[in-house]
């Protein structure tokens, strides 16, 4: 099979998972207590008023009819309006991916850079000094919860040094650069931890590999050893672990971007379950379940590209 | 089998110098400027940072005070509320009078005023305006019940007949919902209208990165010379409470709405940072469902609310910041009766009451409380040990908000807490919603029916000489104080933490600001 083939058919899994995931979401965020006239109409709230609010949402329907017109309109694209804010959930979900999206990859970025010469330094010096203080550093950073590394960083770096701004998204790509430094860091330090145990451990079990003593009896310098022959064939684990987390952290990105005061889409999706605005969770959750998939495909595509030996058969 | 690998020491030294040099001349920062305490300064950004999100702009039907706090900088009533929170004063009219039988009021429209498109108001604003918010079902056309019709005779007067005599008139005018639009939204739909409001007040609109941030800038054609002084305002919504300090300390935001109390002190002591507690007409309640057993009986009530101490409240919840309260209404309002009794910490009197109740050995109940609202949780937790005495076991119910809101409103709940503030500087919105069974709010969802309450509730709208309205409501505070229909736990300010550079910041007892005063010293 070839490349273009996989690609396709990976992206025809799509279908079936977003109509899944709309199925699920649905049924959930409407089977769960709440009602989002409470949100609107806080302690006003008379029965006269919520009915009002219900056909004008049209939440006086059967659920089945409710669901039906979702599907309808999402098939033209539609994802709906908010309830809360009256706006196309689109637009409201478009205008905050950028910044999760910044996130998430800066924070992989970032993670790569610190994990790669890290997995390296270690395993270049088994059960050595330099091996332990790698491997036990980062496990400080997997120990502290993302929002206490977020304040330390936030006190040393902005308000101490006043390297970078305290939170915000910043504007232009030199002001997202700048002020996603911080929360993408955070991430990262969670991040890494992983990815160097990972990649570590497969750079000593190449290490220990017949081709490589070969290379080595060969005369090949270490530093180009290590790089073309040790690193490109270790990294293919790692970059399974990287992509697997990078899945997690499409929906797990909320209190990175709560601390950071990031306008991102983690936090849409948290408030508007609490405003019960169904439309929006509905379209997040698509968005997130869509995002999921095409990580775990290009996570995929990126074995071919590191290891020409890996065939799509699948 | 060991290898030197100096490519990857270098390479993580040249990472992190170059990144921190690289990303540190990226975009630009900003650190407060430190105050001095010269006159009023032109000019600057003021960014208020919040818990919340507004909701919308549309000023008949919108509830949640985030919204109604940034339309109030665009859109002006013909009254507004005074600073003391108990009166109002001529905004948009310079004054008005009223006719023999108390039913014609005629008003006198400001000179000069104009929208900030640069085109003049009239009387047929006013007009329109009034008339939509008295159209509002779904919003607050309930405010306008006492209003027949609305004239504009000429182009600065504007004529309001009322189908009886009604007291709260100019109160219920100051509220946001009669403030002046141009007639026809200006041309526009009223949705397109609300996207992109216009009004007379000293700020315009700017942007709203829904959930994110909200701009206005000043407003050219603004009335009052001079004012405001700040070029412009930024709203920027910021969950958590931590952060919004760091902000503030930081230099990115010069307001903190509503720090957590547990901050209250350290912020007092911050350089840089001045903590203001401004008195509010917020009280908190704990309310009791009268359609469940056995809170009808007027002893259980009263029992609980004997039990319970409020002064620990205060200083558990509110960090001291704030005092027990003695009735429903609030210290800020207009006849609040500072010597109504209400049902203070007295344990022995509180075992007498649940001795003469129909359930004198105690009973199980459920306090229903928001899960992550620290606060209620702390109150609840305090309220299950006070109550134990007296032989009540409360199971304490954490839902998430929005759950715990439908099931108040729909009475589906034993026992659970709410809060109020004023909207209007008088008691009559506030009291009806109380006490009044038939208003649609079911007595602030309480069922709780005395039709005596009721009645002195409906003479009181009508009633127009102080000293009469004075007594009525006074007995009114004193019924439902001894009706315990649900029991009065404090009153809290309003804490807003600013840069120390930030001046003439202040805000009402009903919770609105006028930024046209504020400015940014040098």
């Amino acid at each position: 099979m070839g490349r273009m083939s996989f690609v396709f058919r990976r992206l025809l899994l799509l279908v079936p998972v977003a109509v899944g995931v709309t199925i699920v979401v649905f049924f959930m965020v409407h089977l769960i207590p709440g009602d989002p006239a409470a949100t609107i109409l806080g302690v006003h709230a008379t029965p006269q008023r919520i009915a009002i609010l219900h056909r004008q949402w049209g939440l006086n329907r059967p659920l089945l009819s409710q669901y039906w017109l979702f599907l309808d309109r999402l098939f033209h694209g539609d994802l709906g309006q908010s309830l809360i804010y009256g706006q196309s959930a689109a637009t409201l979900i478009s205008a905050r991916l950028p910044a999760t999206l910044w996130l998430i990859i800066y924070a992989a970025v970032l993670a790569t850079i610190i994990s790669v010469p890290l997995a390296m330094i270690a395993a270049s010096r088994k059960d050595g000094v330099r091996d332990h203080l790698v491997r036990v550093v980062p496990l400080l950073g997997l120990g502290m919860p993302p929002f206490w590394v977020g304040l330390l960083l936030q006190l040393a770096l902005a308000l101490t040094l006043h390297i970078f701004p305290v939170t915000g998204y910043g504007a232009g790509i030199g002001g997202h650069l700048r002020s996603m430094f911080l929360p993408s860091l955070t991430v990262a330090i969670a991040l890494s931890p992983v990815v160097i145990r990972s990649l570590r451990a497969s750079m000593l079990g190449v290490l220990g590999a017949d081709y490589i003593t070969t290379a080595r009896s060969k005369g090949i310098p270490g530093r180009r050893l290590f790089v073309r022959h040790v690193l490109r064939n270790a990294v293919i684990p790692a970059v399974t672990v990287l992509g697997i987390n990078i899945g997690f952290l499409i929906g797990g990105t909320l209190i990175v971007e709560n601390v950071f005061a990031v306008p991102g889409i983690g936090q849409l999706m948290i408030n508007s379950i609490f405003q019960r605005d169904f439309p929006v969770v509905q379209g997040v959750t698509l968005v997130f379940g869509v995002l999921v998939v095409l990580v775990n495909l290009l996570t995929d595509i990126a074995y071919a590209a590191l290891d020409p030996r890996v065939r799509f058969d699948r | 089998m060991t290898h030197r690998i100096t490519a990857a020491r270098t390479l993580i030294a040249g990472v992190a110098v170059t990144a921190l040099a690289v990303l540190a001349g990226c975009g630009s920062g900003g650190a407060a400027s430190p105050g001095t305490s010269s006159g009023p300064v032109h000019g600057g950004n003021l960014v208020i940072a919040r818990t919340i999100d507004s909701q919308s702009m549309n000023n008949t039907t919108v509830f949640d005070n985030e919204s109604i706090w940034i339309f109030e900088q665009i859109y002006q009533p013909l009254y507004t509320v005074s600073n003391d929170g108990k009166g109002v004063i001529p905004d948009l009219a310079t004054g008005y009078t009223v006719s023999a039988d108390k039913k014609t009021y005629t008003f006198t429209l400001r000179k000069g005023v104009k929208f900030s498109t640069g085109k003049p108001m009239t009387s047929a604003d006013v007009k329109f305006s009034i008339d939509q918010s008295r159209a509002a079902a779904k919003g607050w056309g309930y405010i306008d019940t006492a209003i027949k019709s609305v004239a504009a005779p000429t182009p600065s007067t504007v004529v309001i007949n009322l189908k009886f005599p009604w007291a709260p008139l100019l109160a219920d005018l100051s509220l946001f919902s009669n403030d002046v639009l141009p007639a026809n939204y200006g041309g526009q739909t009223e949705t397109a209208f609300y996207n992109h409001p216009i009004g007379t007040g000293p700020f315009k609109w700017d942007y709203w990165h829904k959930g994110s941030a909200l701009k206005l800038v000043r407003n050219p054609y603004y009335w009052q010379p001079g004012k405001p002084y700040l070029n412009s305002v930024t709203w920027t919504y910021v969950g958590s409470d931590n952060t919004r300090q760091l902000q503030l300390k930081g230099g990115q935001a010069q307001v903190d709405e509503f720090p957590a109390w547990s901050t209250v002190s350290t912020l007092k002591s911050t350089t840089g940072v001045t903590m203001n507690l401004f008195n509010s007409t917020r009280t908190d309640y704990l309310a009791f469902n009268e359609k469940r057993k056995p809170f009808q009986d007027v002893h259980v009530r009263r029992a609980i609310s004997l039990a319970i101490n409020r002064a620990a409240l205060v200083k558990a919840i509110l960090f001291g910041n704030g005092t027990p309260a003695n009735s429903f209404m609030p210290p800020q309002v207009p006849f609040y009766q500072k010597a109504t009794p209400g049902l203070q910490y007295n344990l022995t009197q509180a075992k007498k009451e649940l001795a003469a109740s129909s359930v004198p050995h105690g009973f199980s109940t459920t306090l229903l409380v928001s899960a992550g609202n620290s606060d209620q949780i702390t109150t609840a937790t305090i309220m299950q040990a006070e109550l134990k005495p007296l032989g009540i076991k409360i199971n304490i119910q954490q839902l998430d908000p929005n759950t715990a809101t439908t099931n108040f409103q729909s009475l589906n709940y034993d026992m659970t807490f709410s809060y109020w503030t004023m909207d209007i500087p008088d008691p009559d919105e506030l009291v009806t919603f109380s006490v009044d069974p038939a208003a649609g709010s079911k007595s602030f969802f309480t069922a709780y029916d005395n039709p005596t309450v009721v009645k002195d509730a409906h003479a009181a709208e009508q009633t127009l000489a102080t000293s009469a309205r004075q007594t009525l409501y006074n007995t009114i505070q004193d019924d439902a104080a001894q009706d315990a229909f649900m029991a009065f736990l404090y009153y809290s300010p309003y804490a807003y933490a600013t840069t120390s550079n930030v001046r003439g910041f202040f805000v009402t007892p009903l919770g609105n600001y006028h930024l046209e005063n504020t400015y940014l010293s040098k």
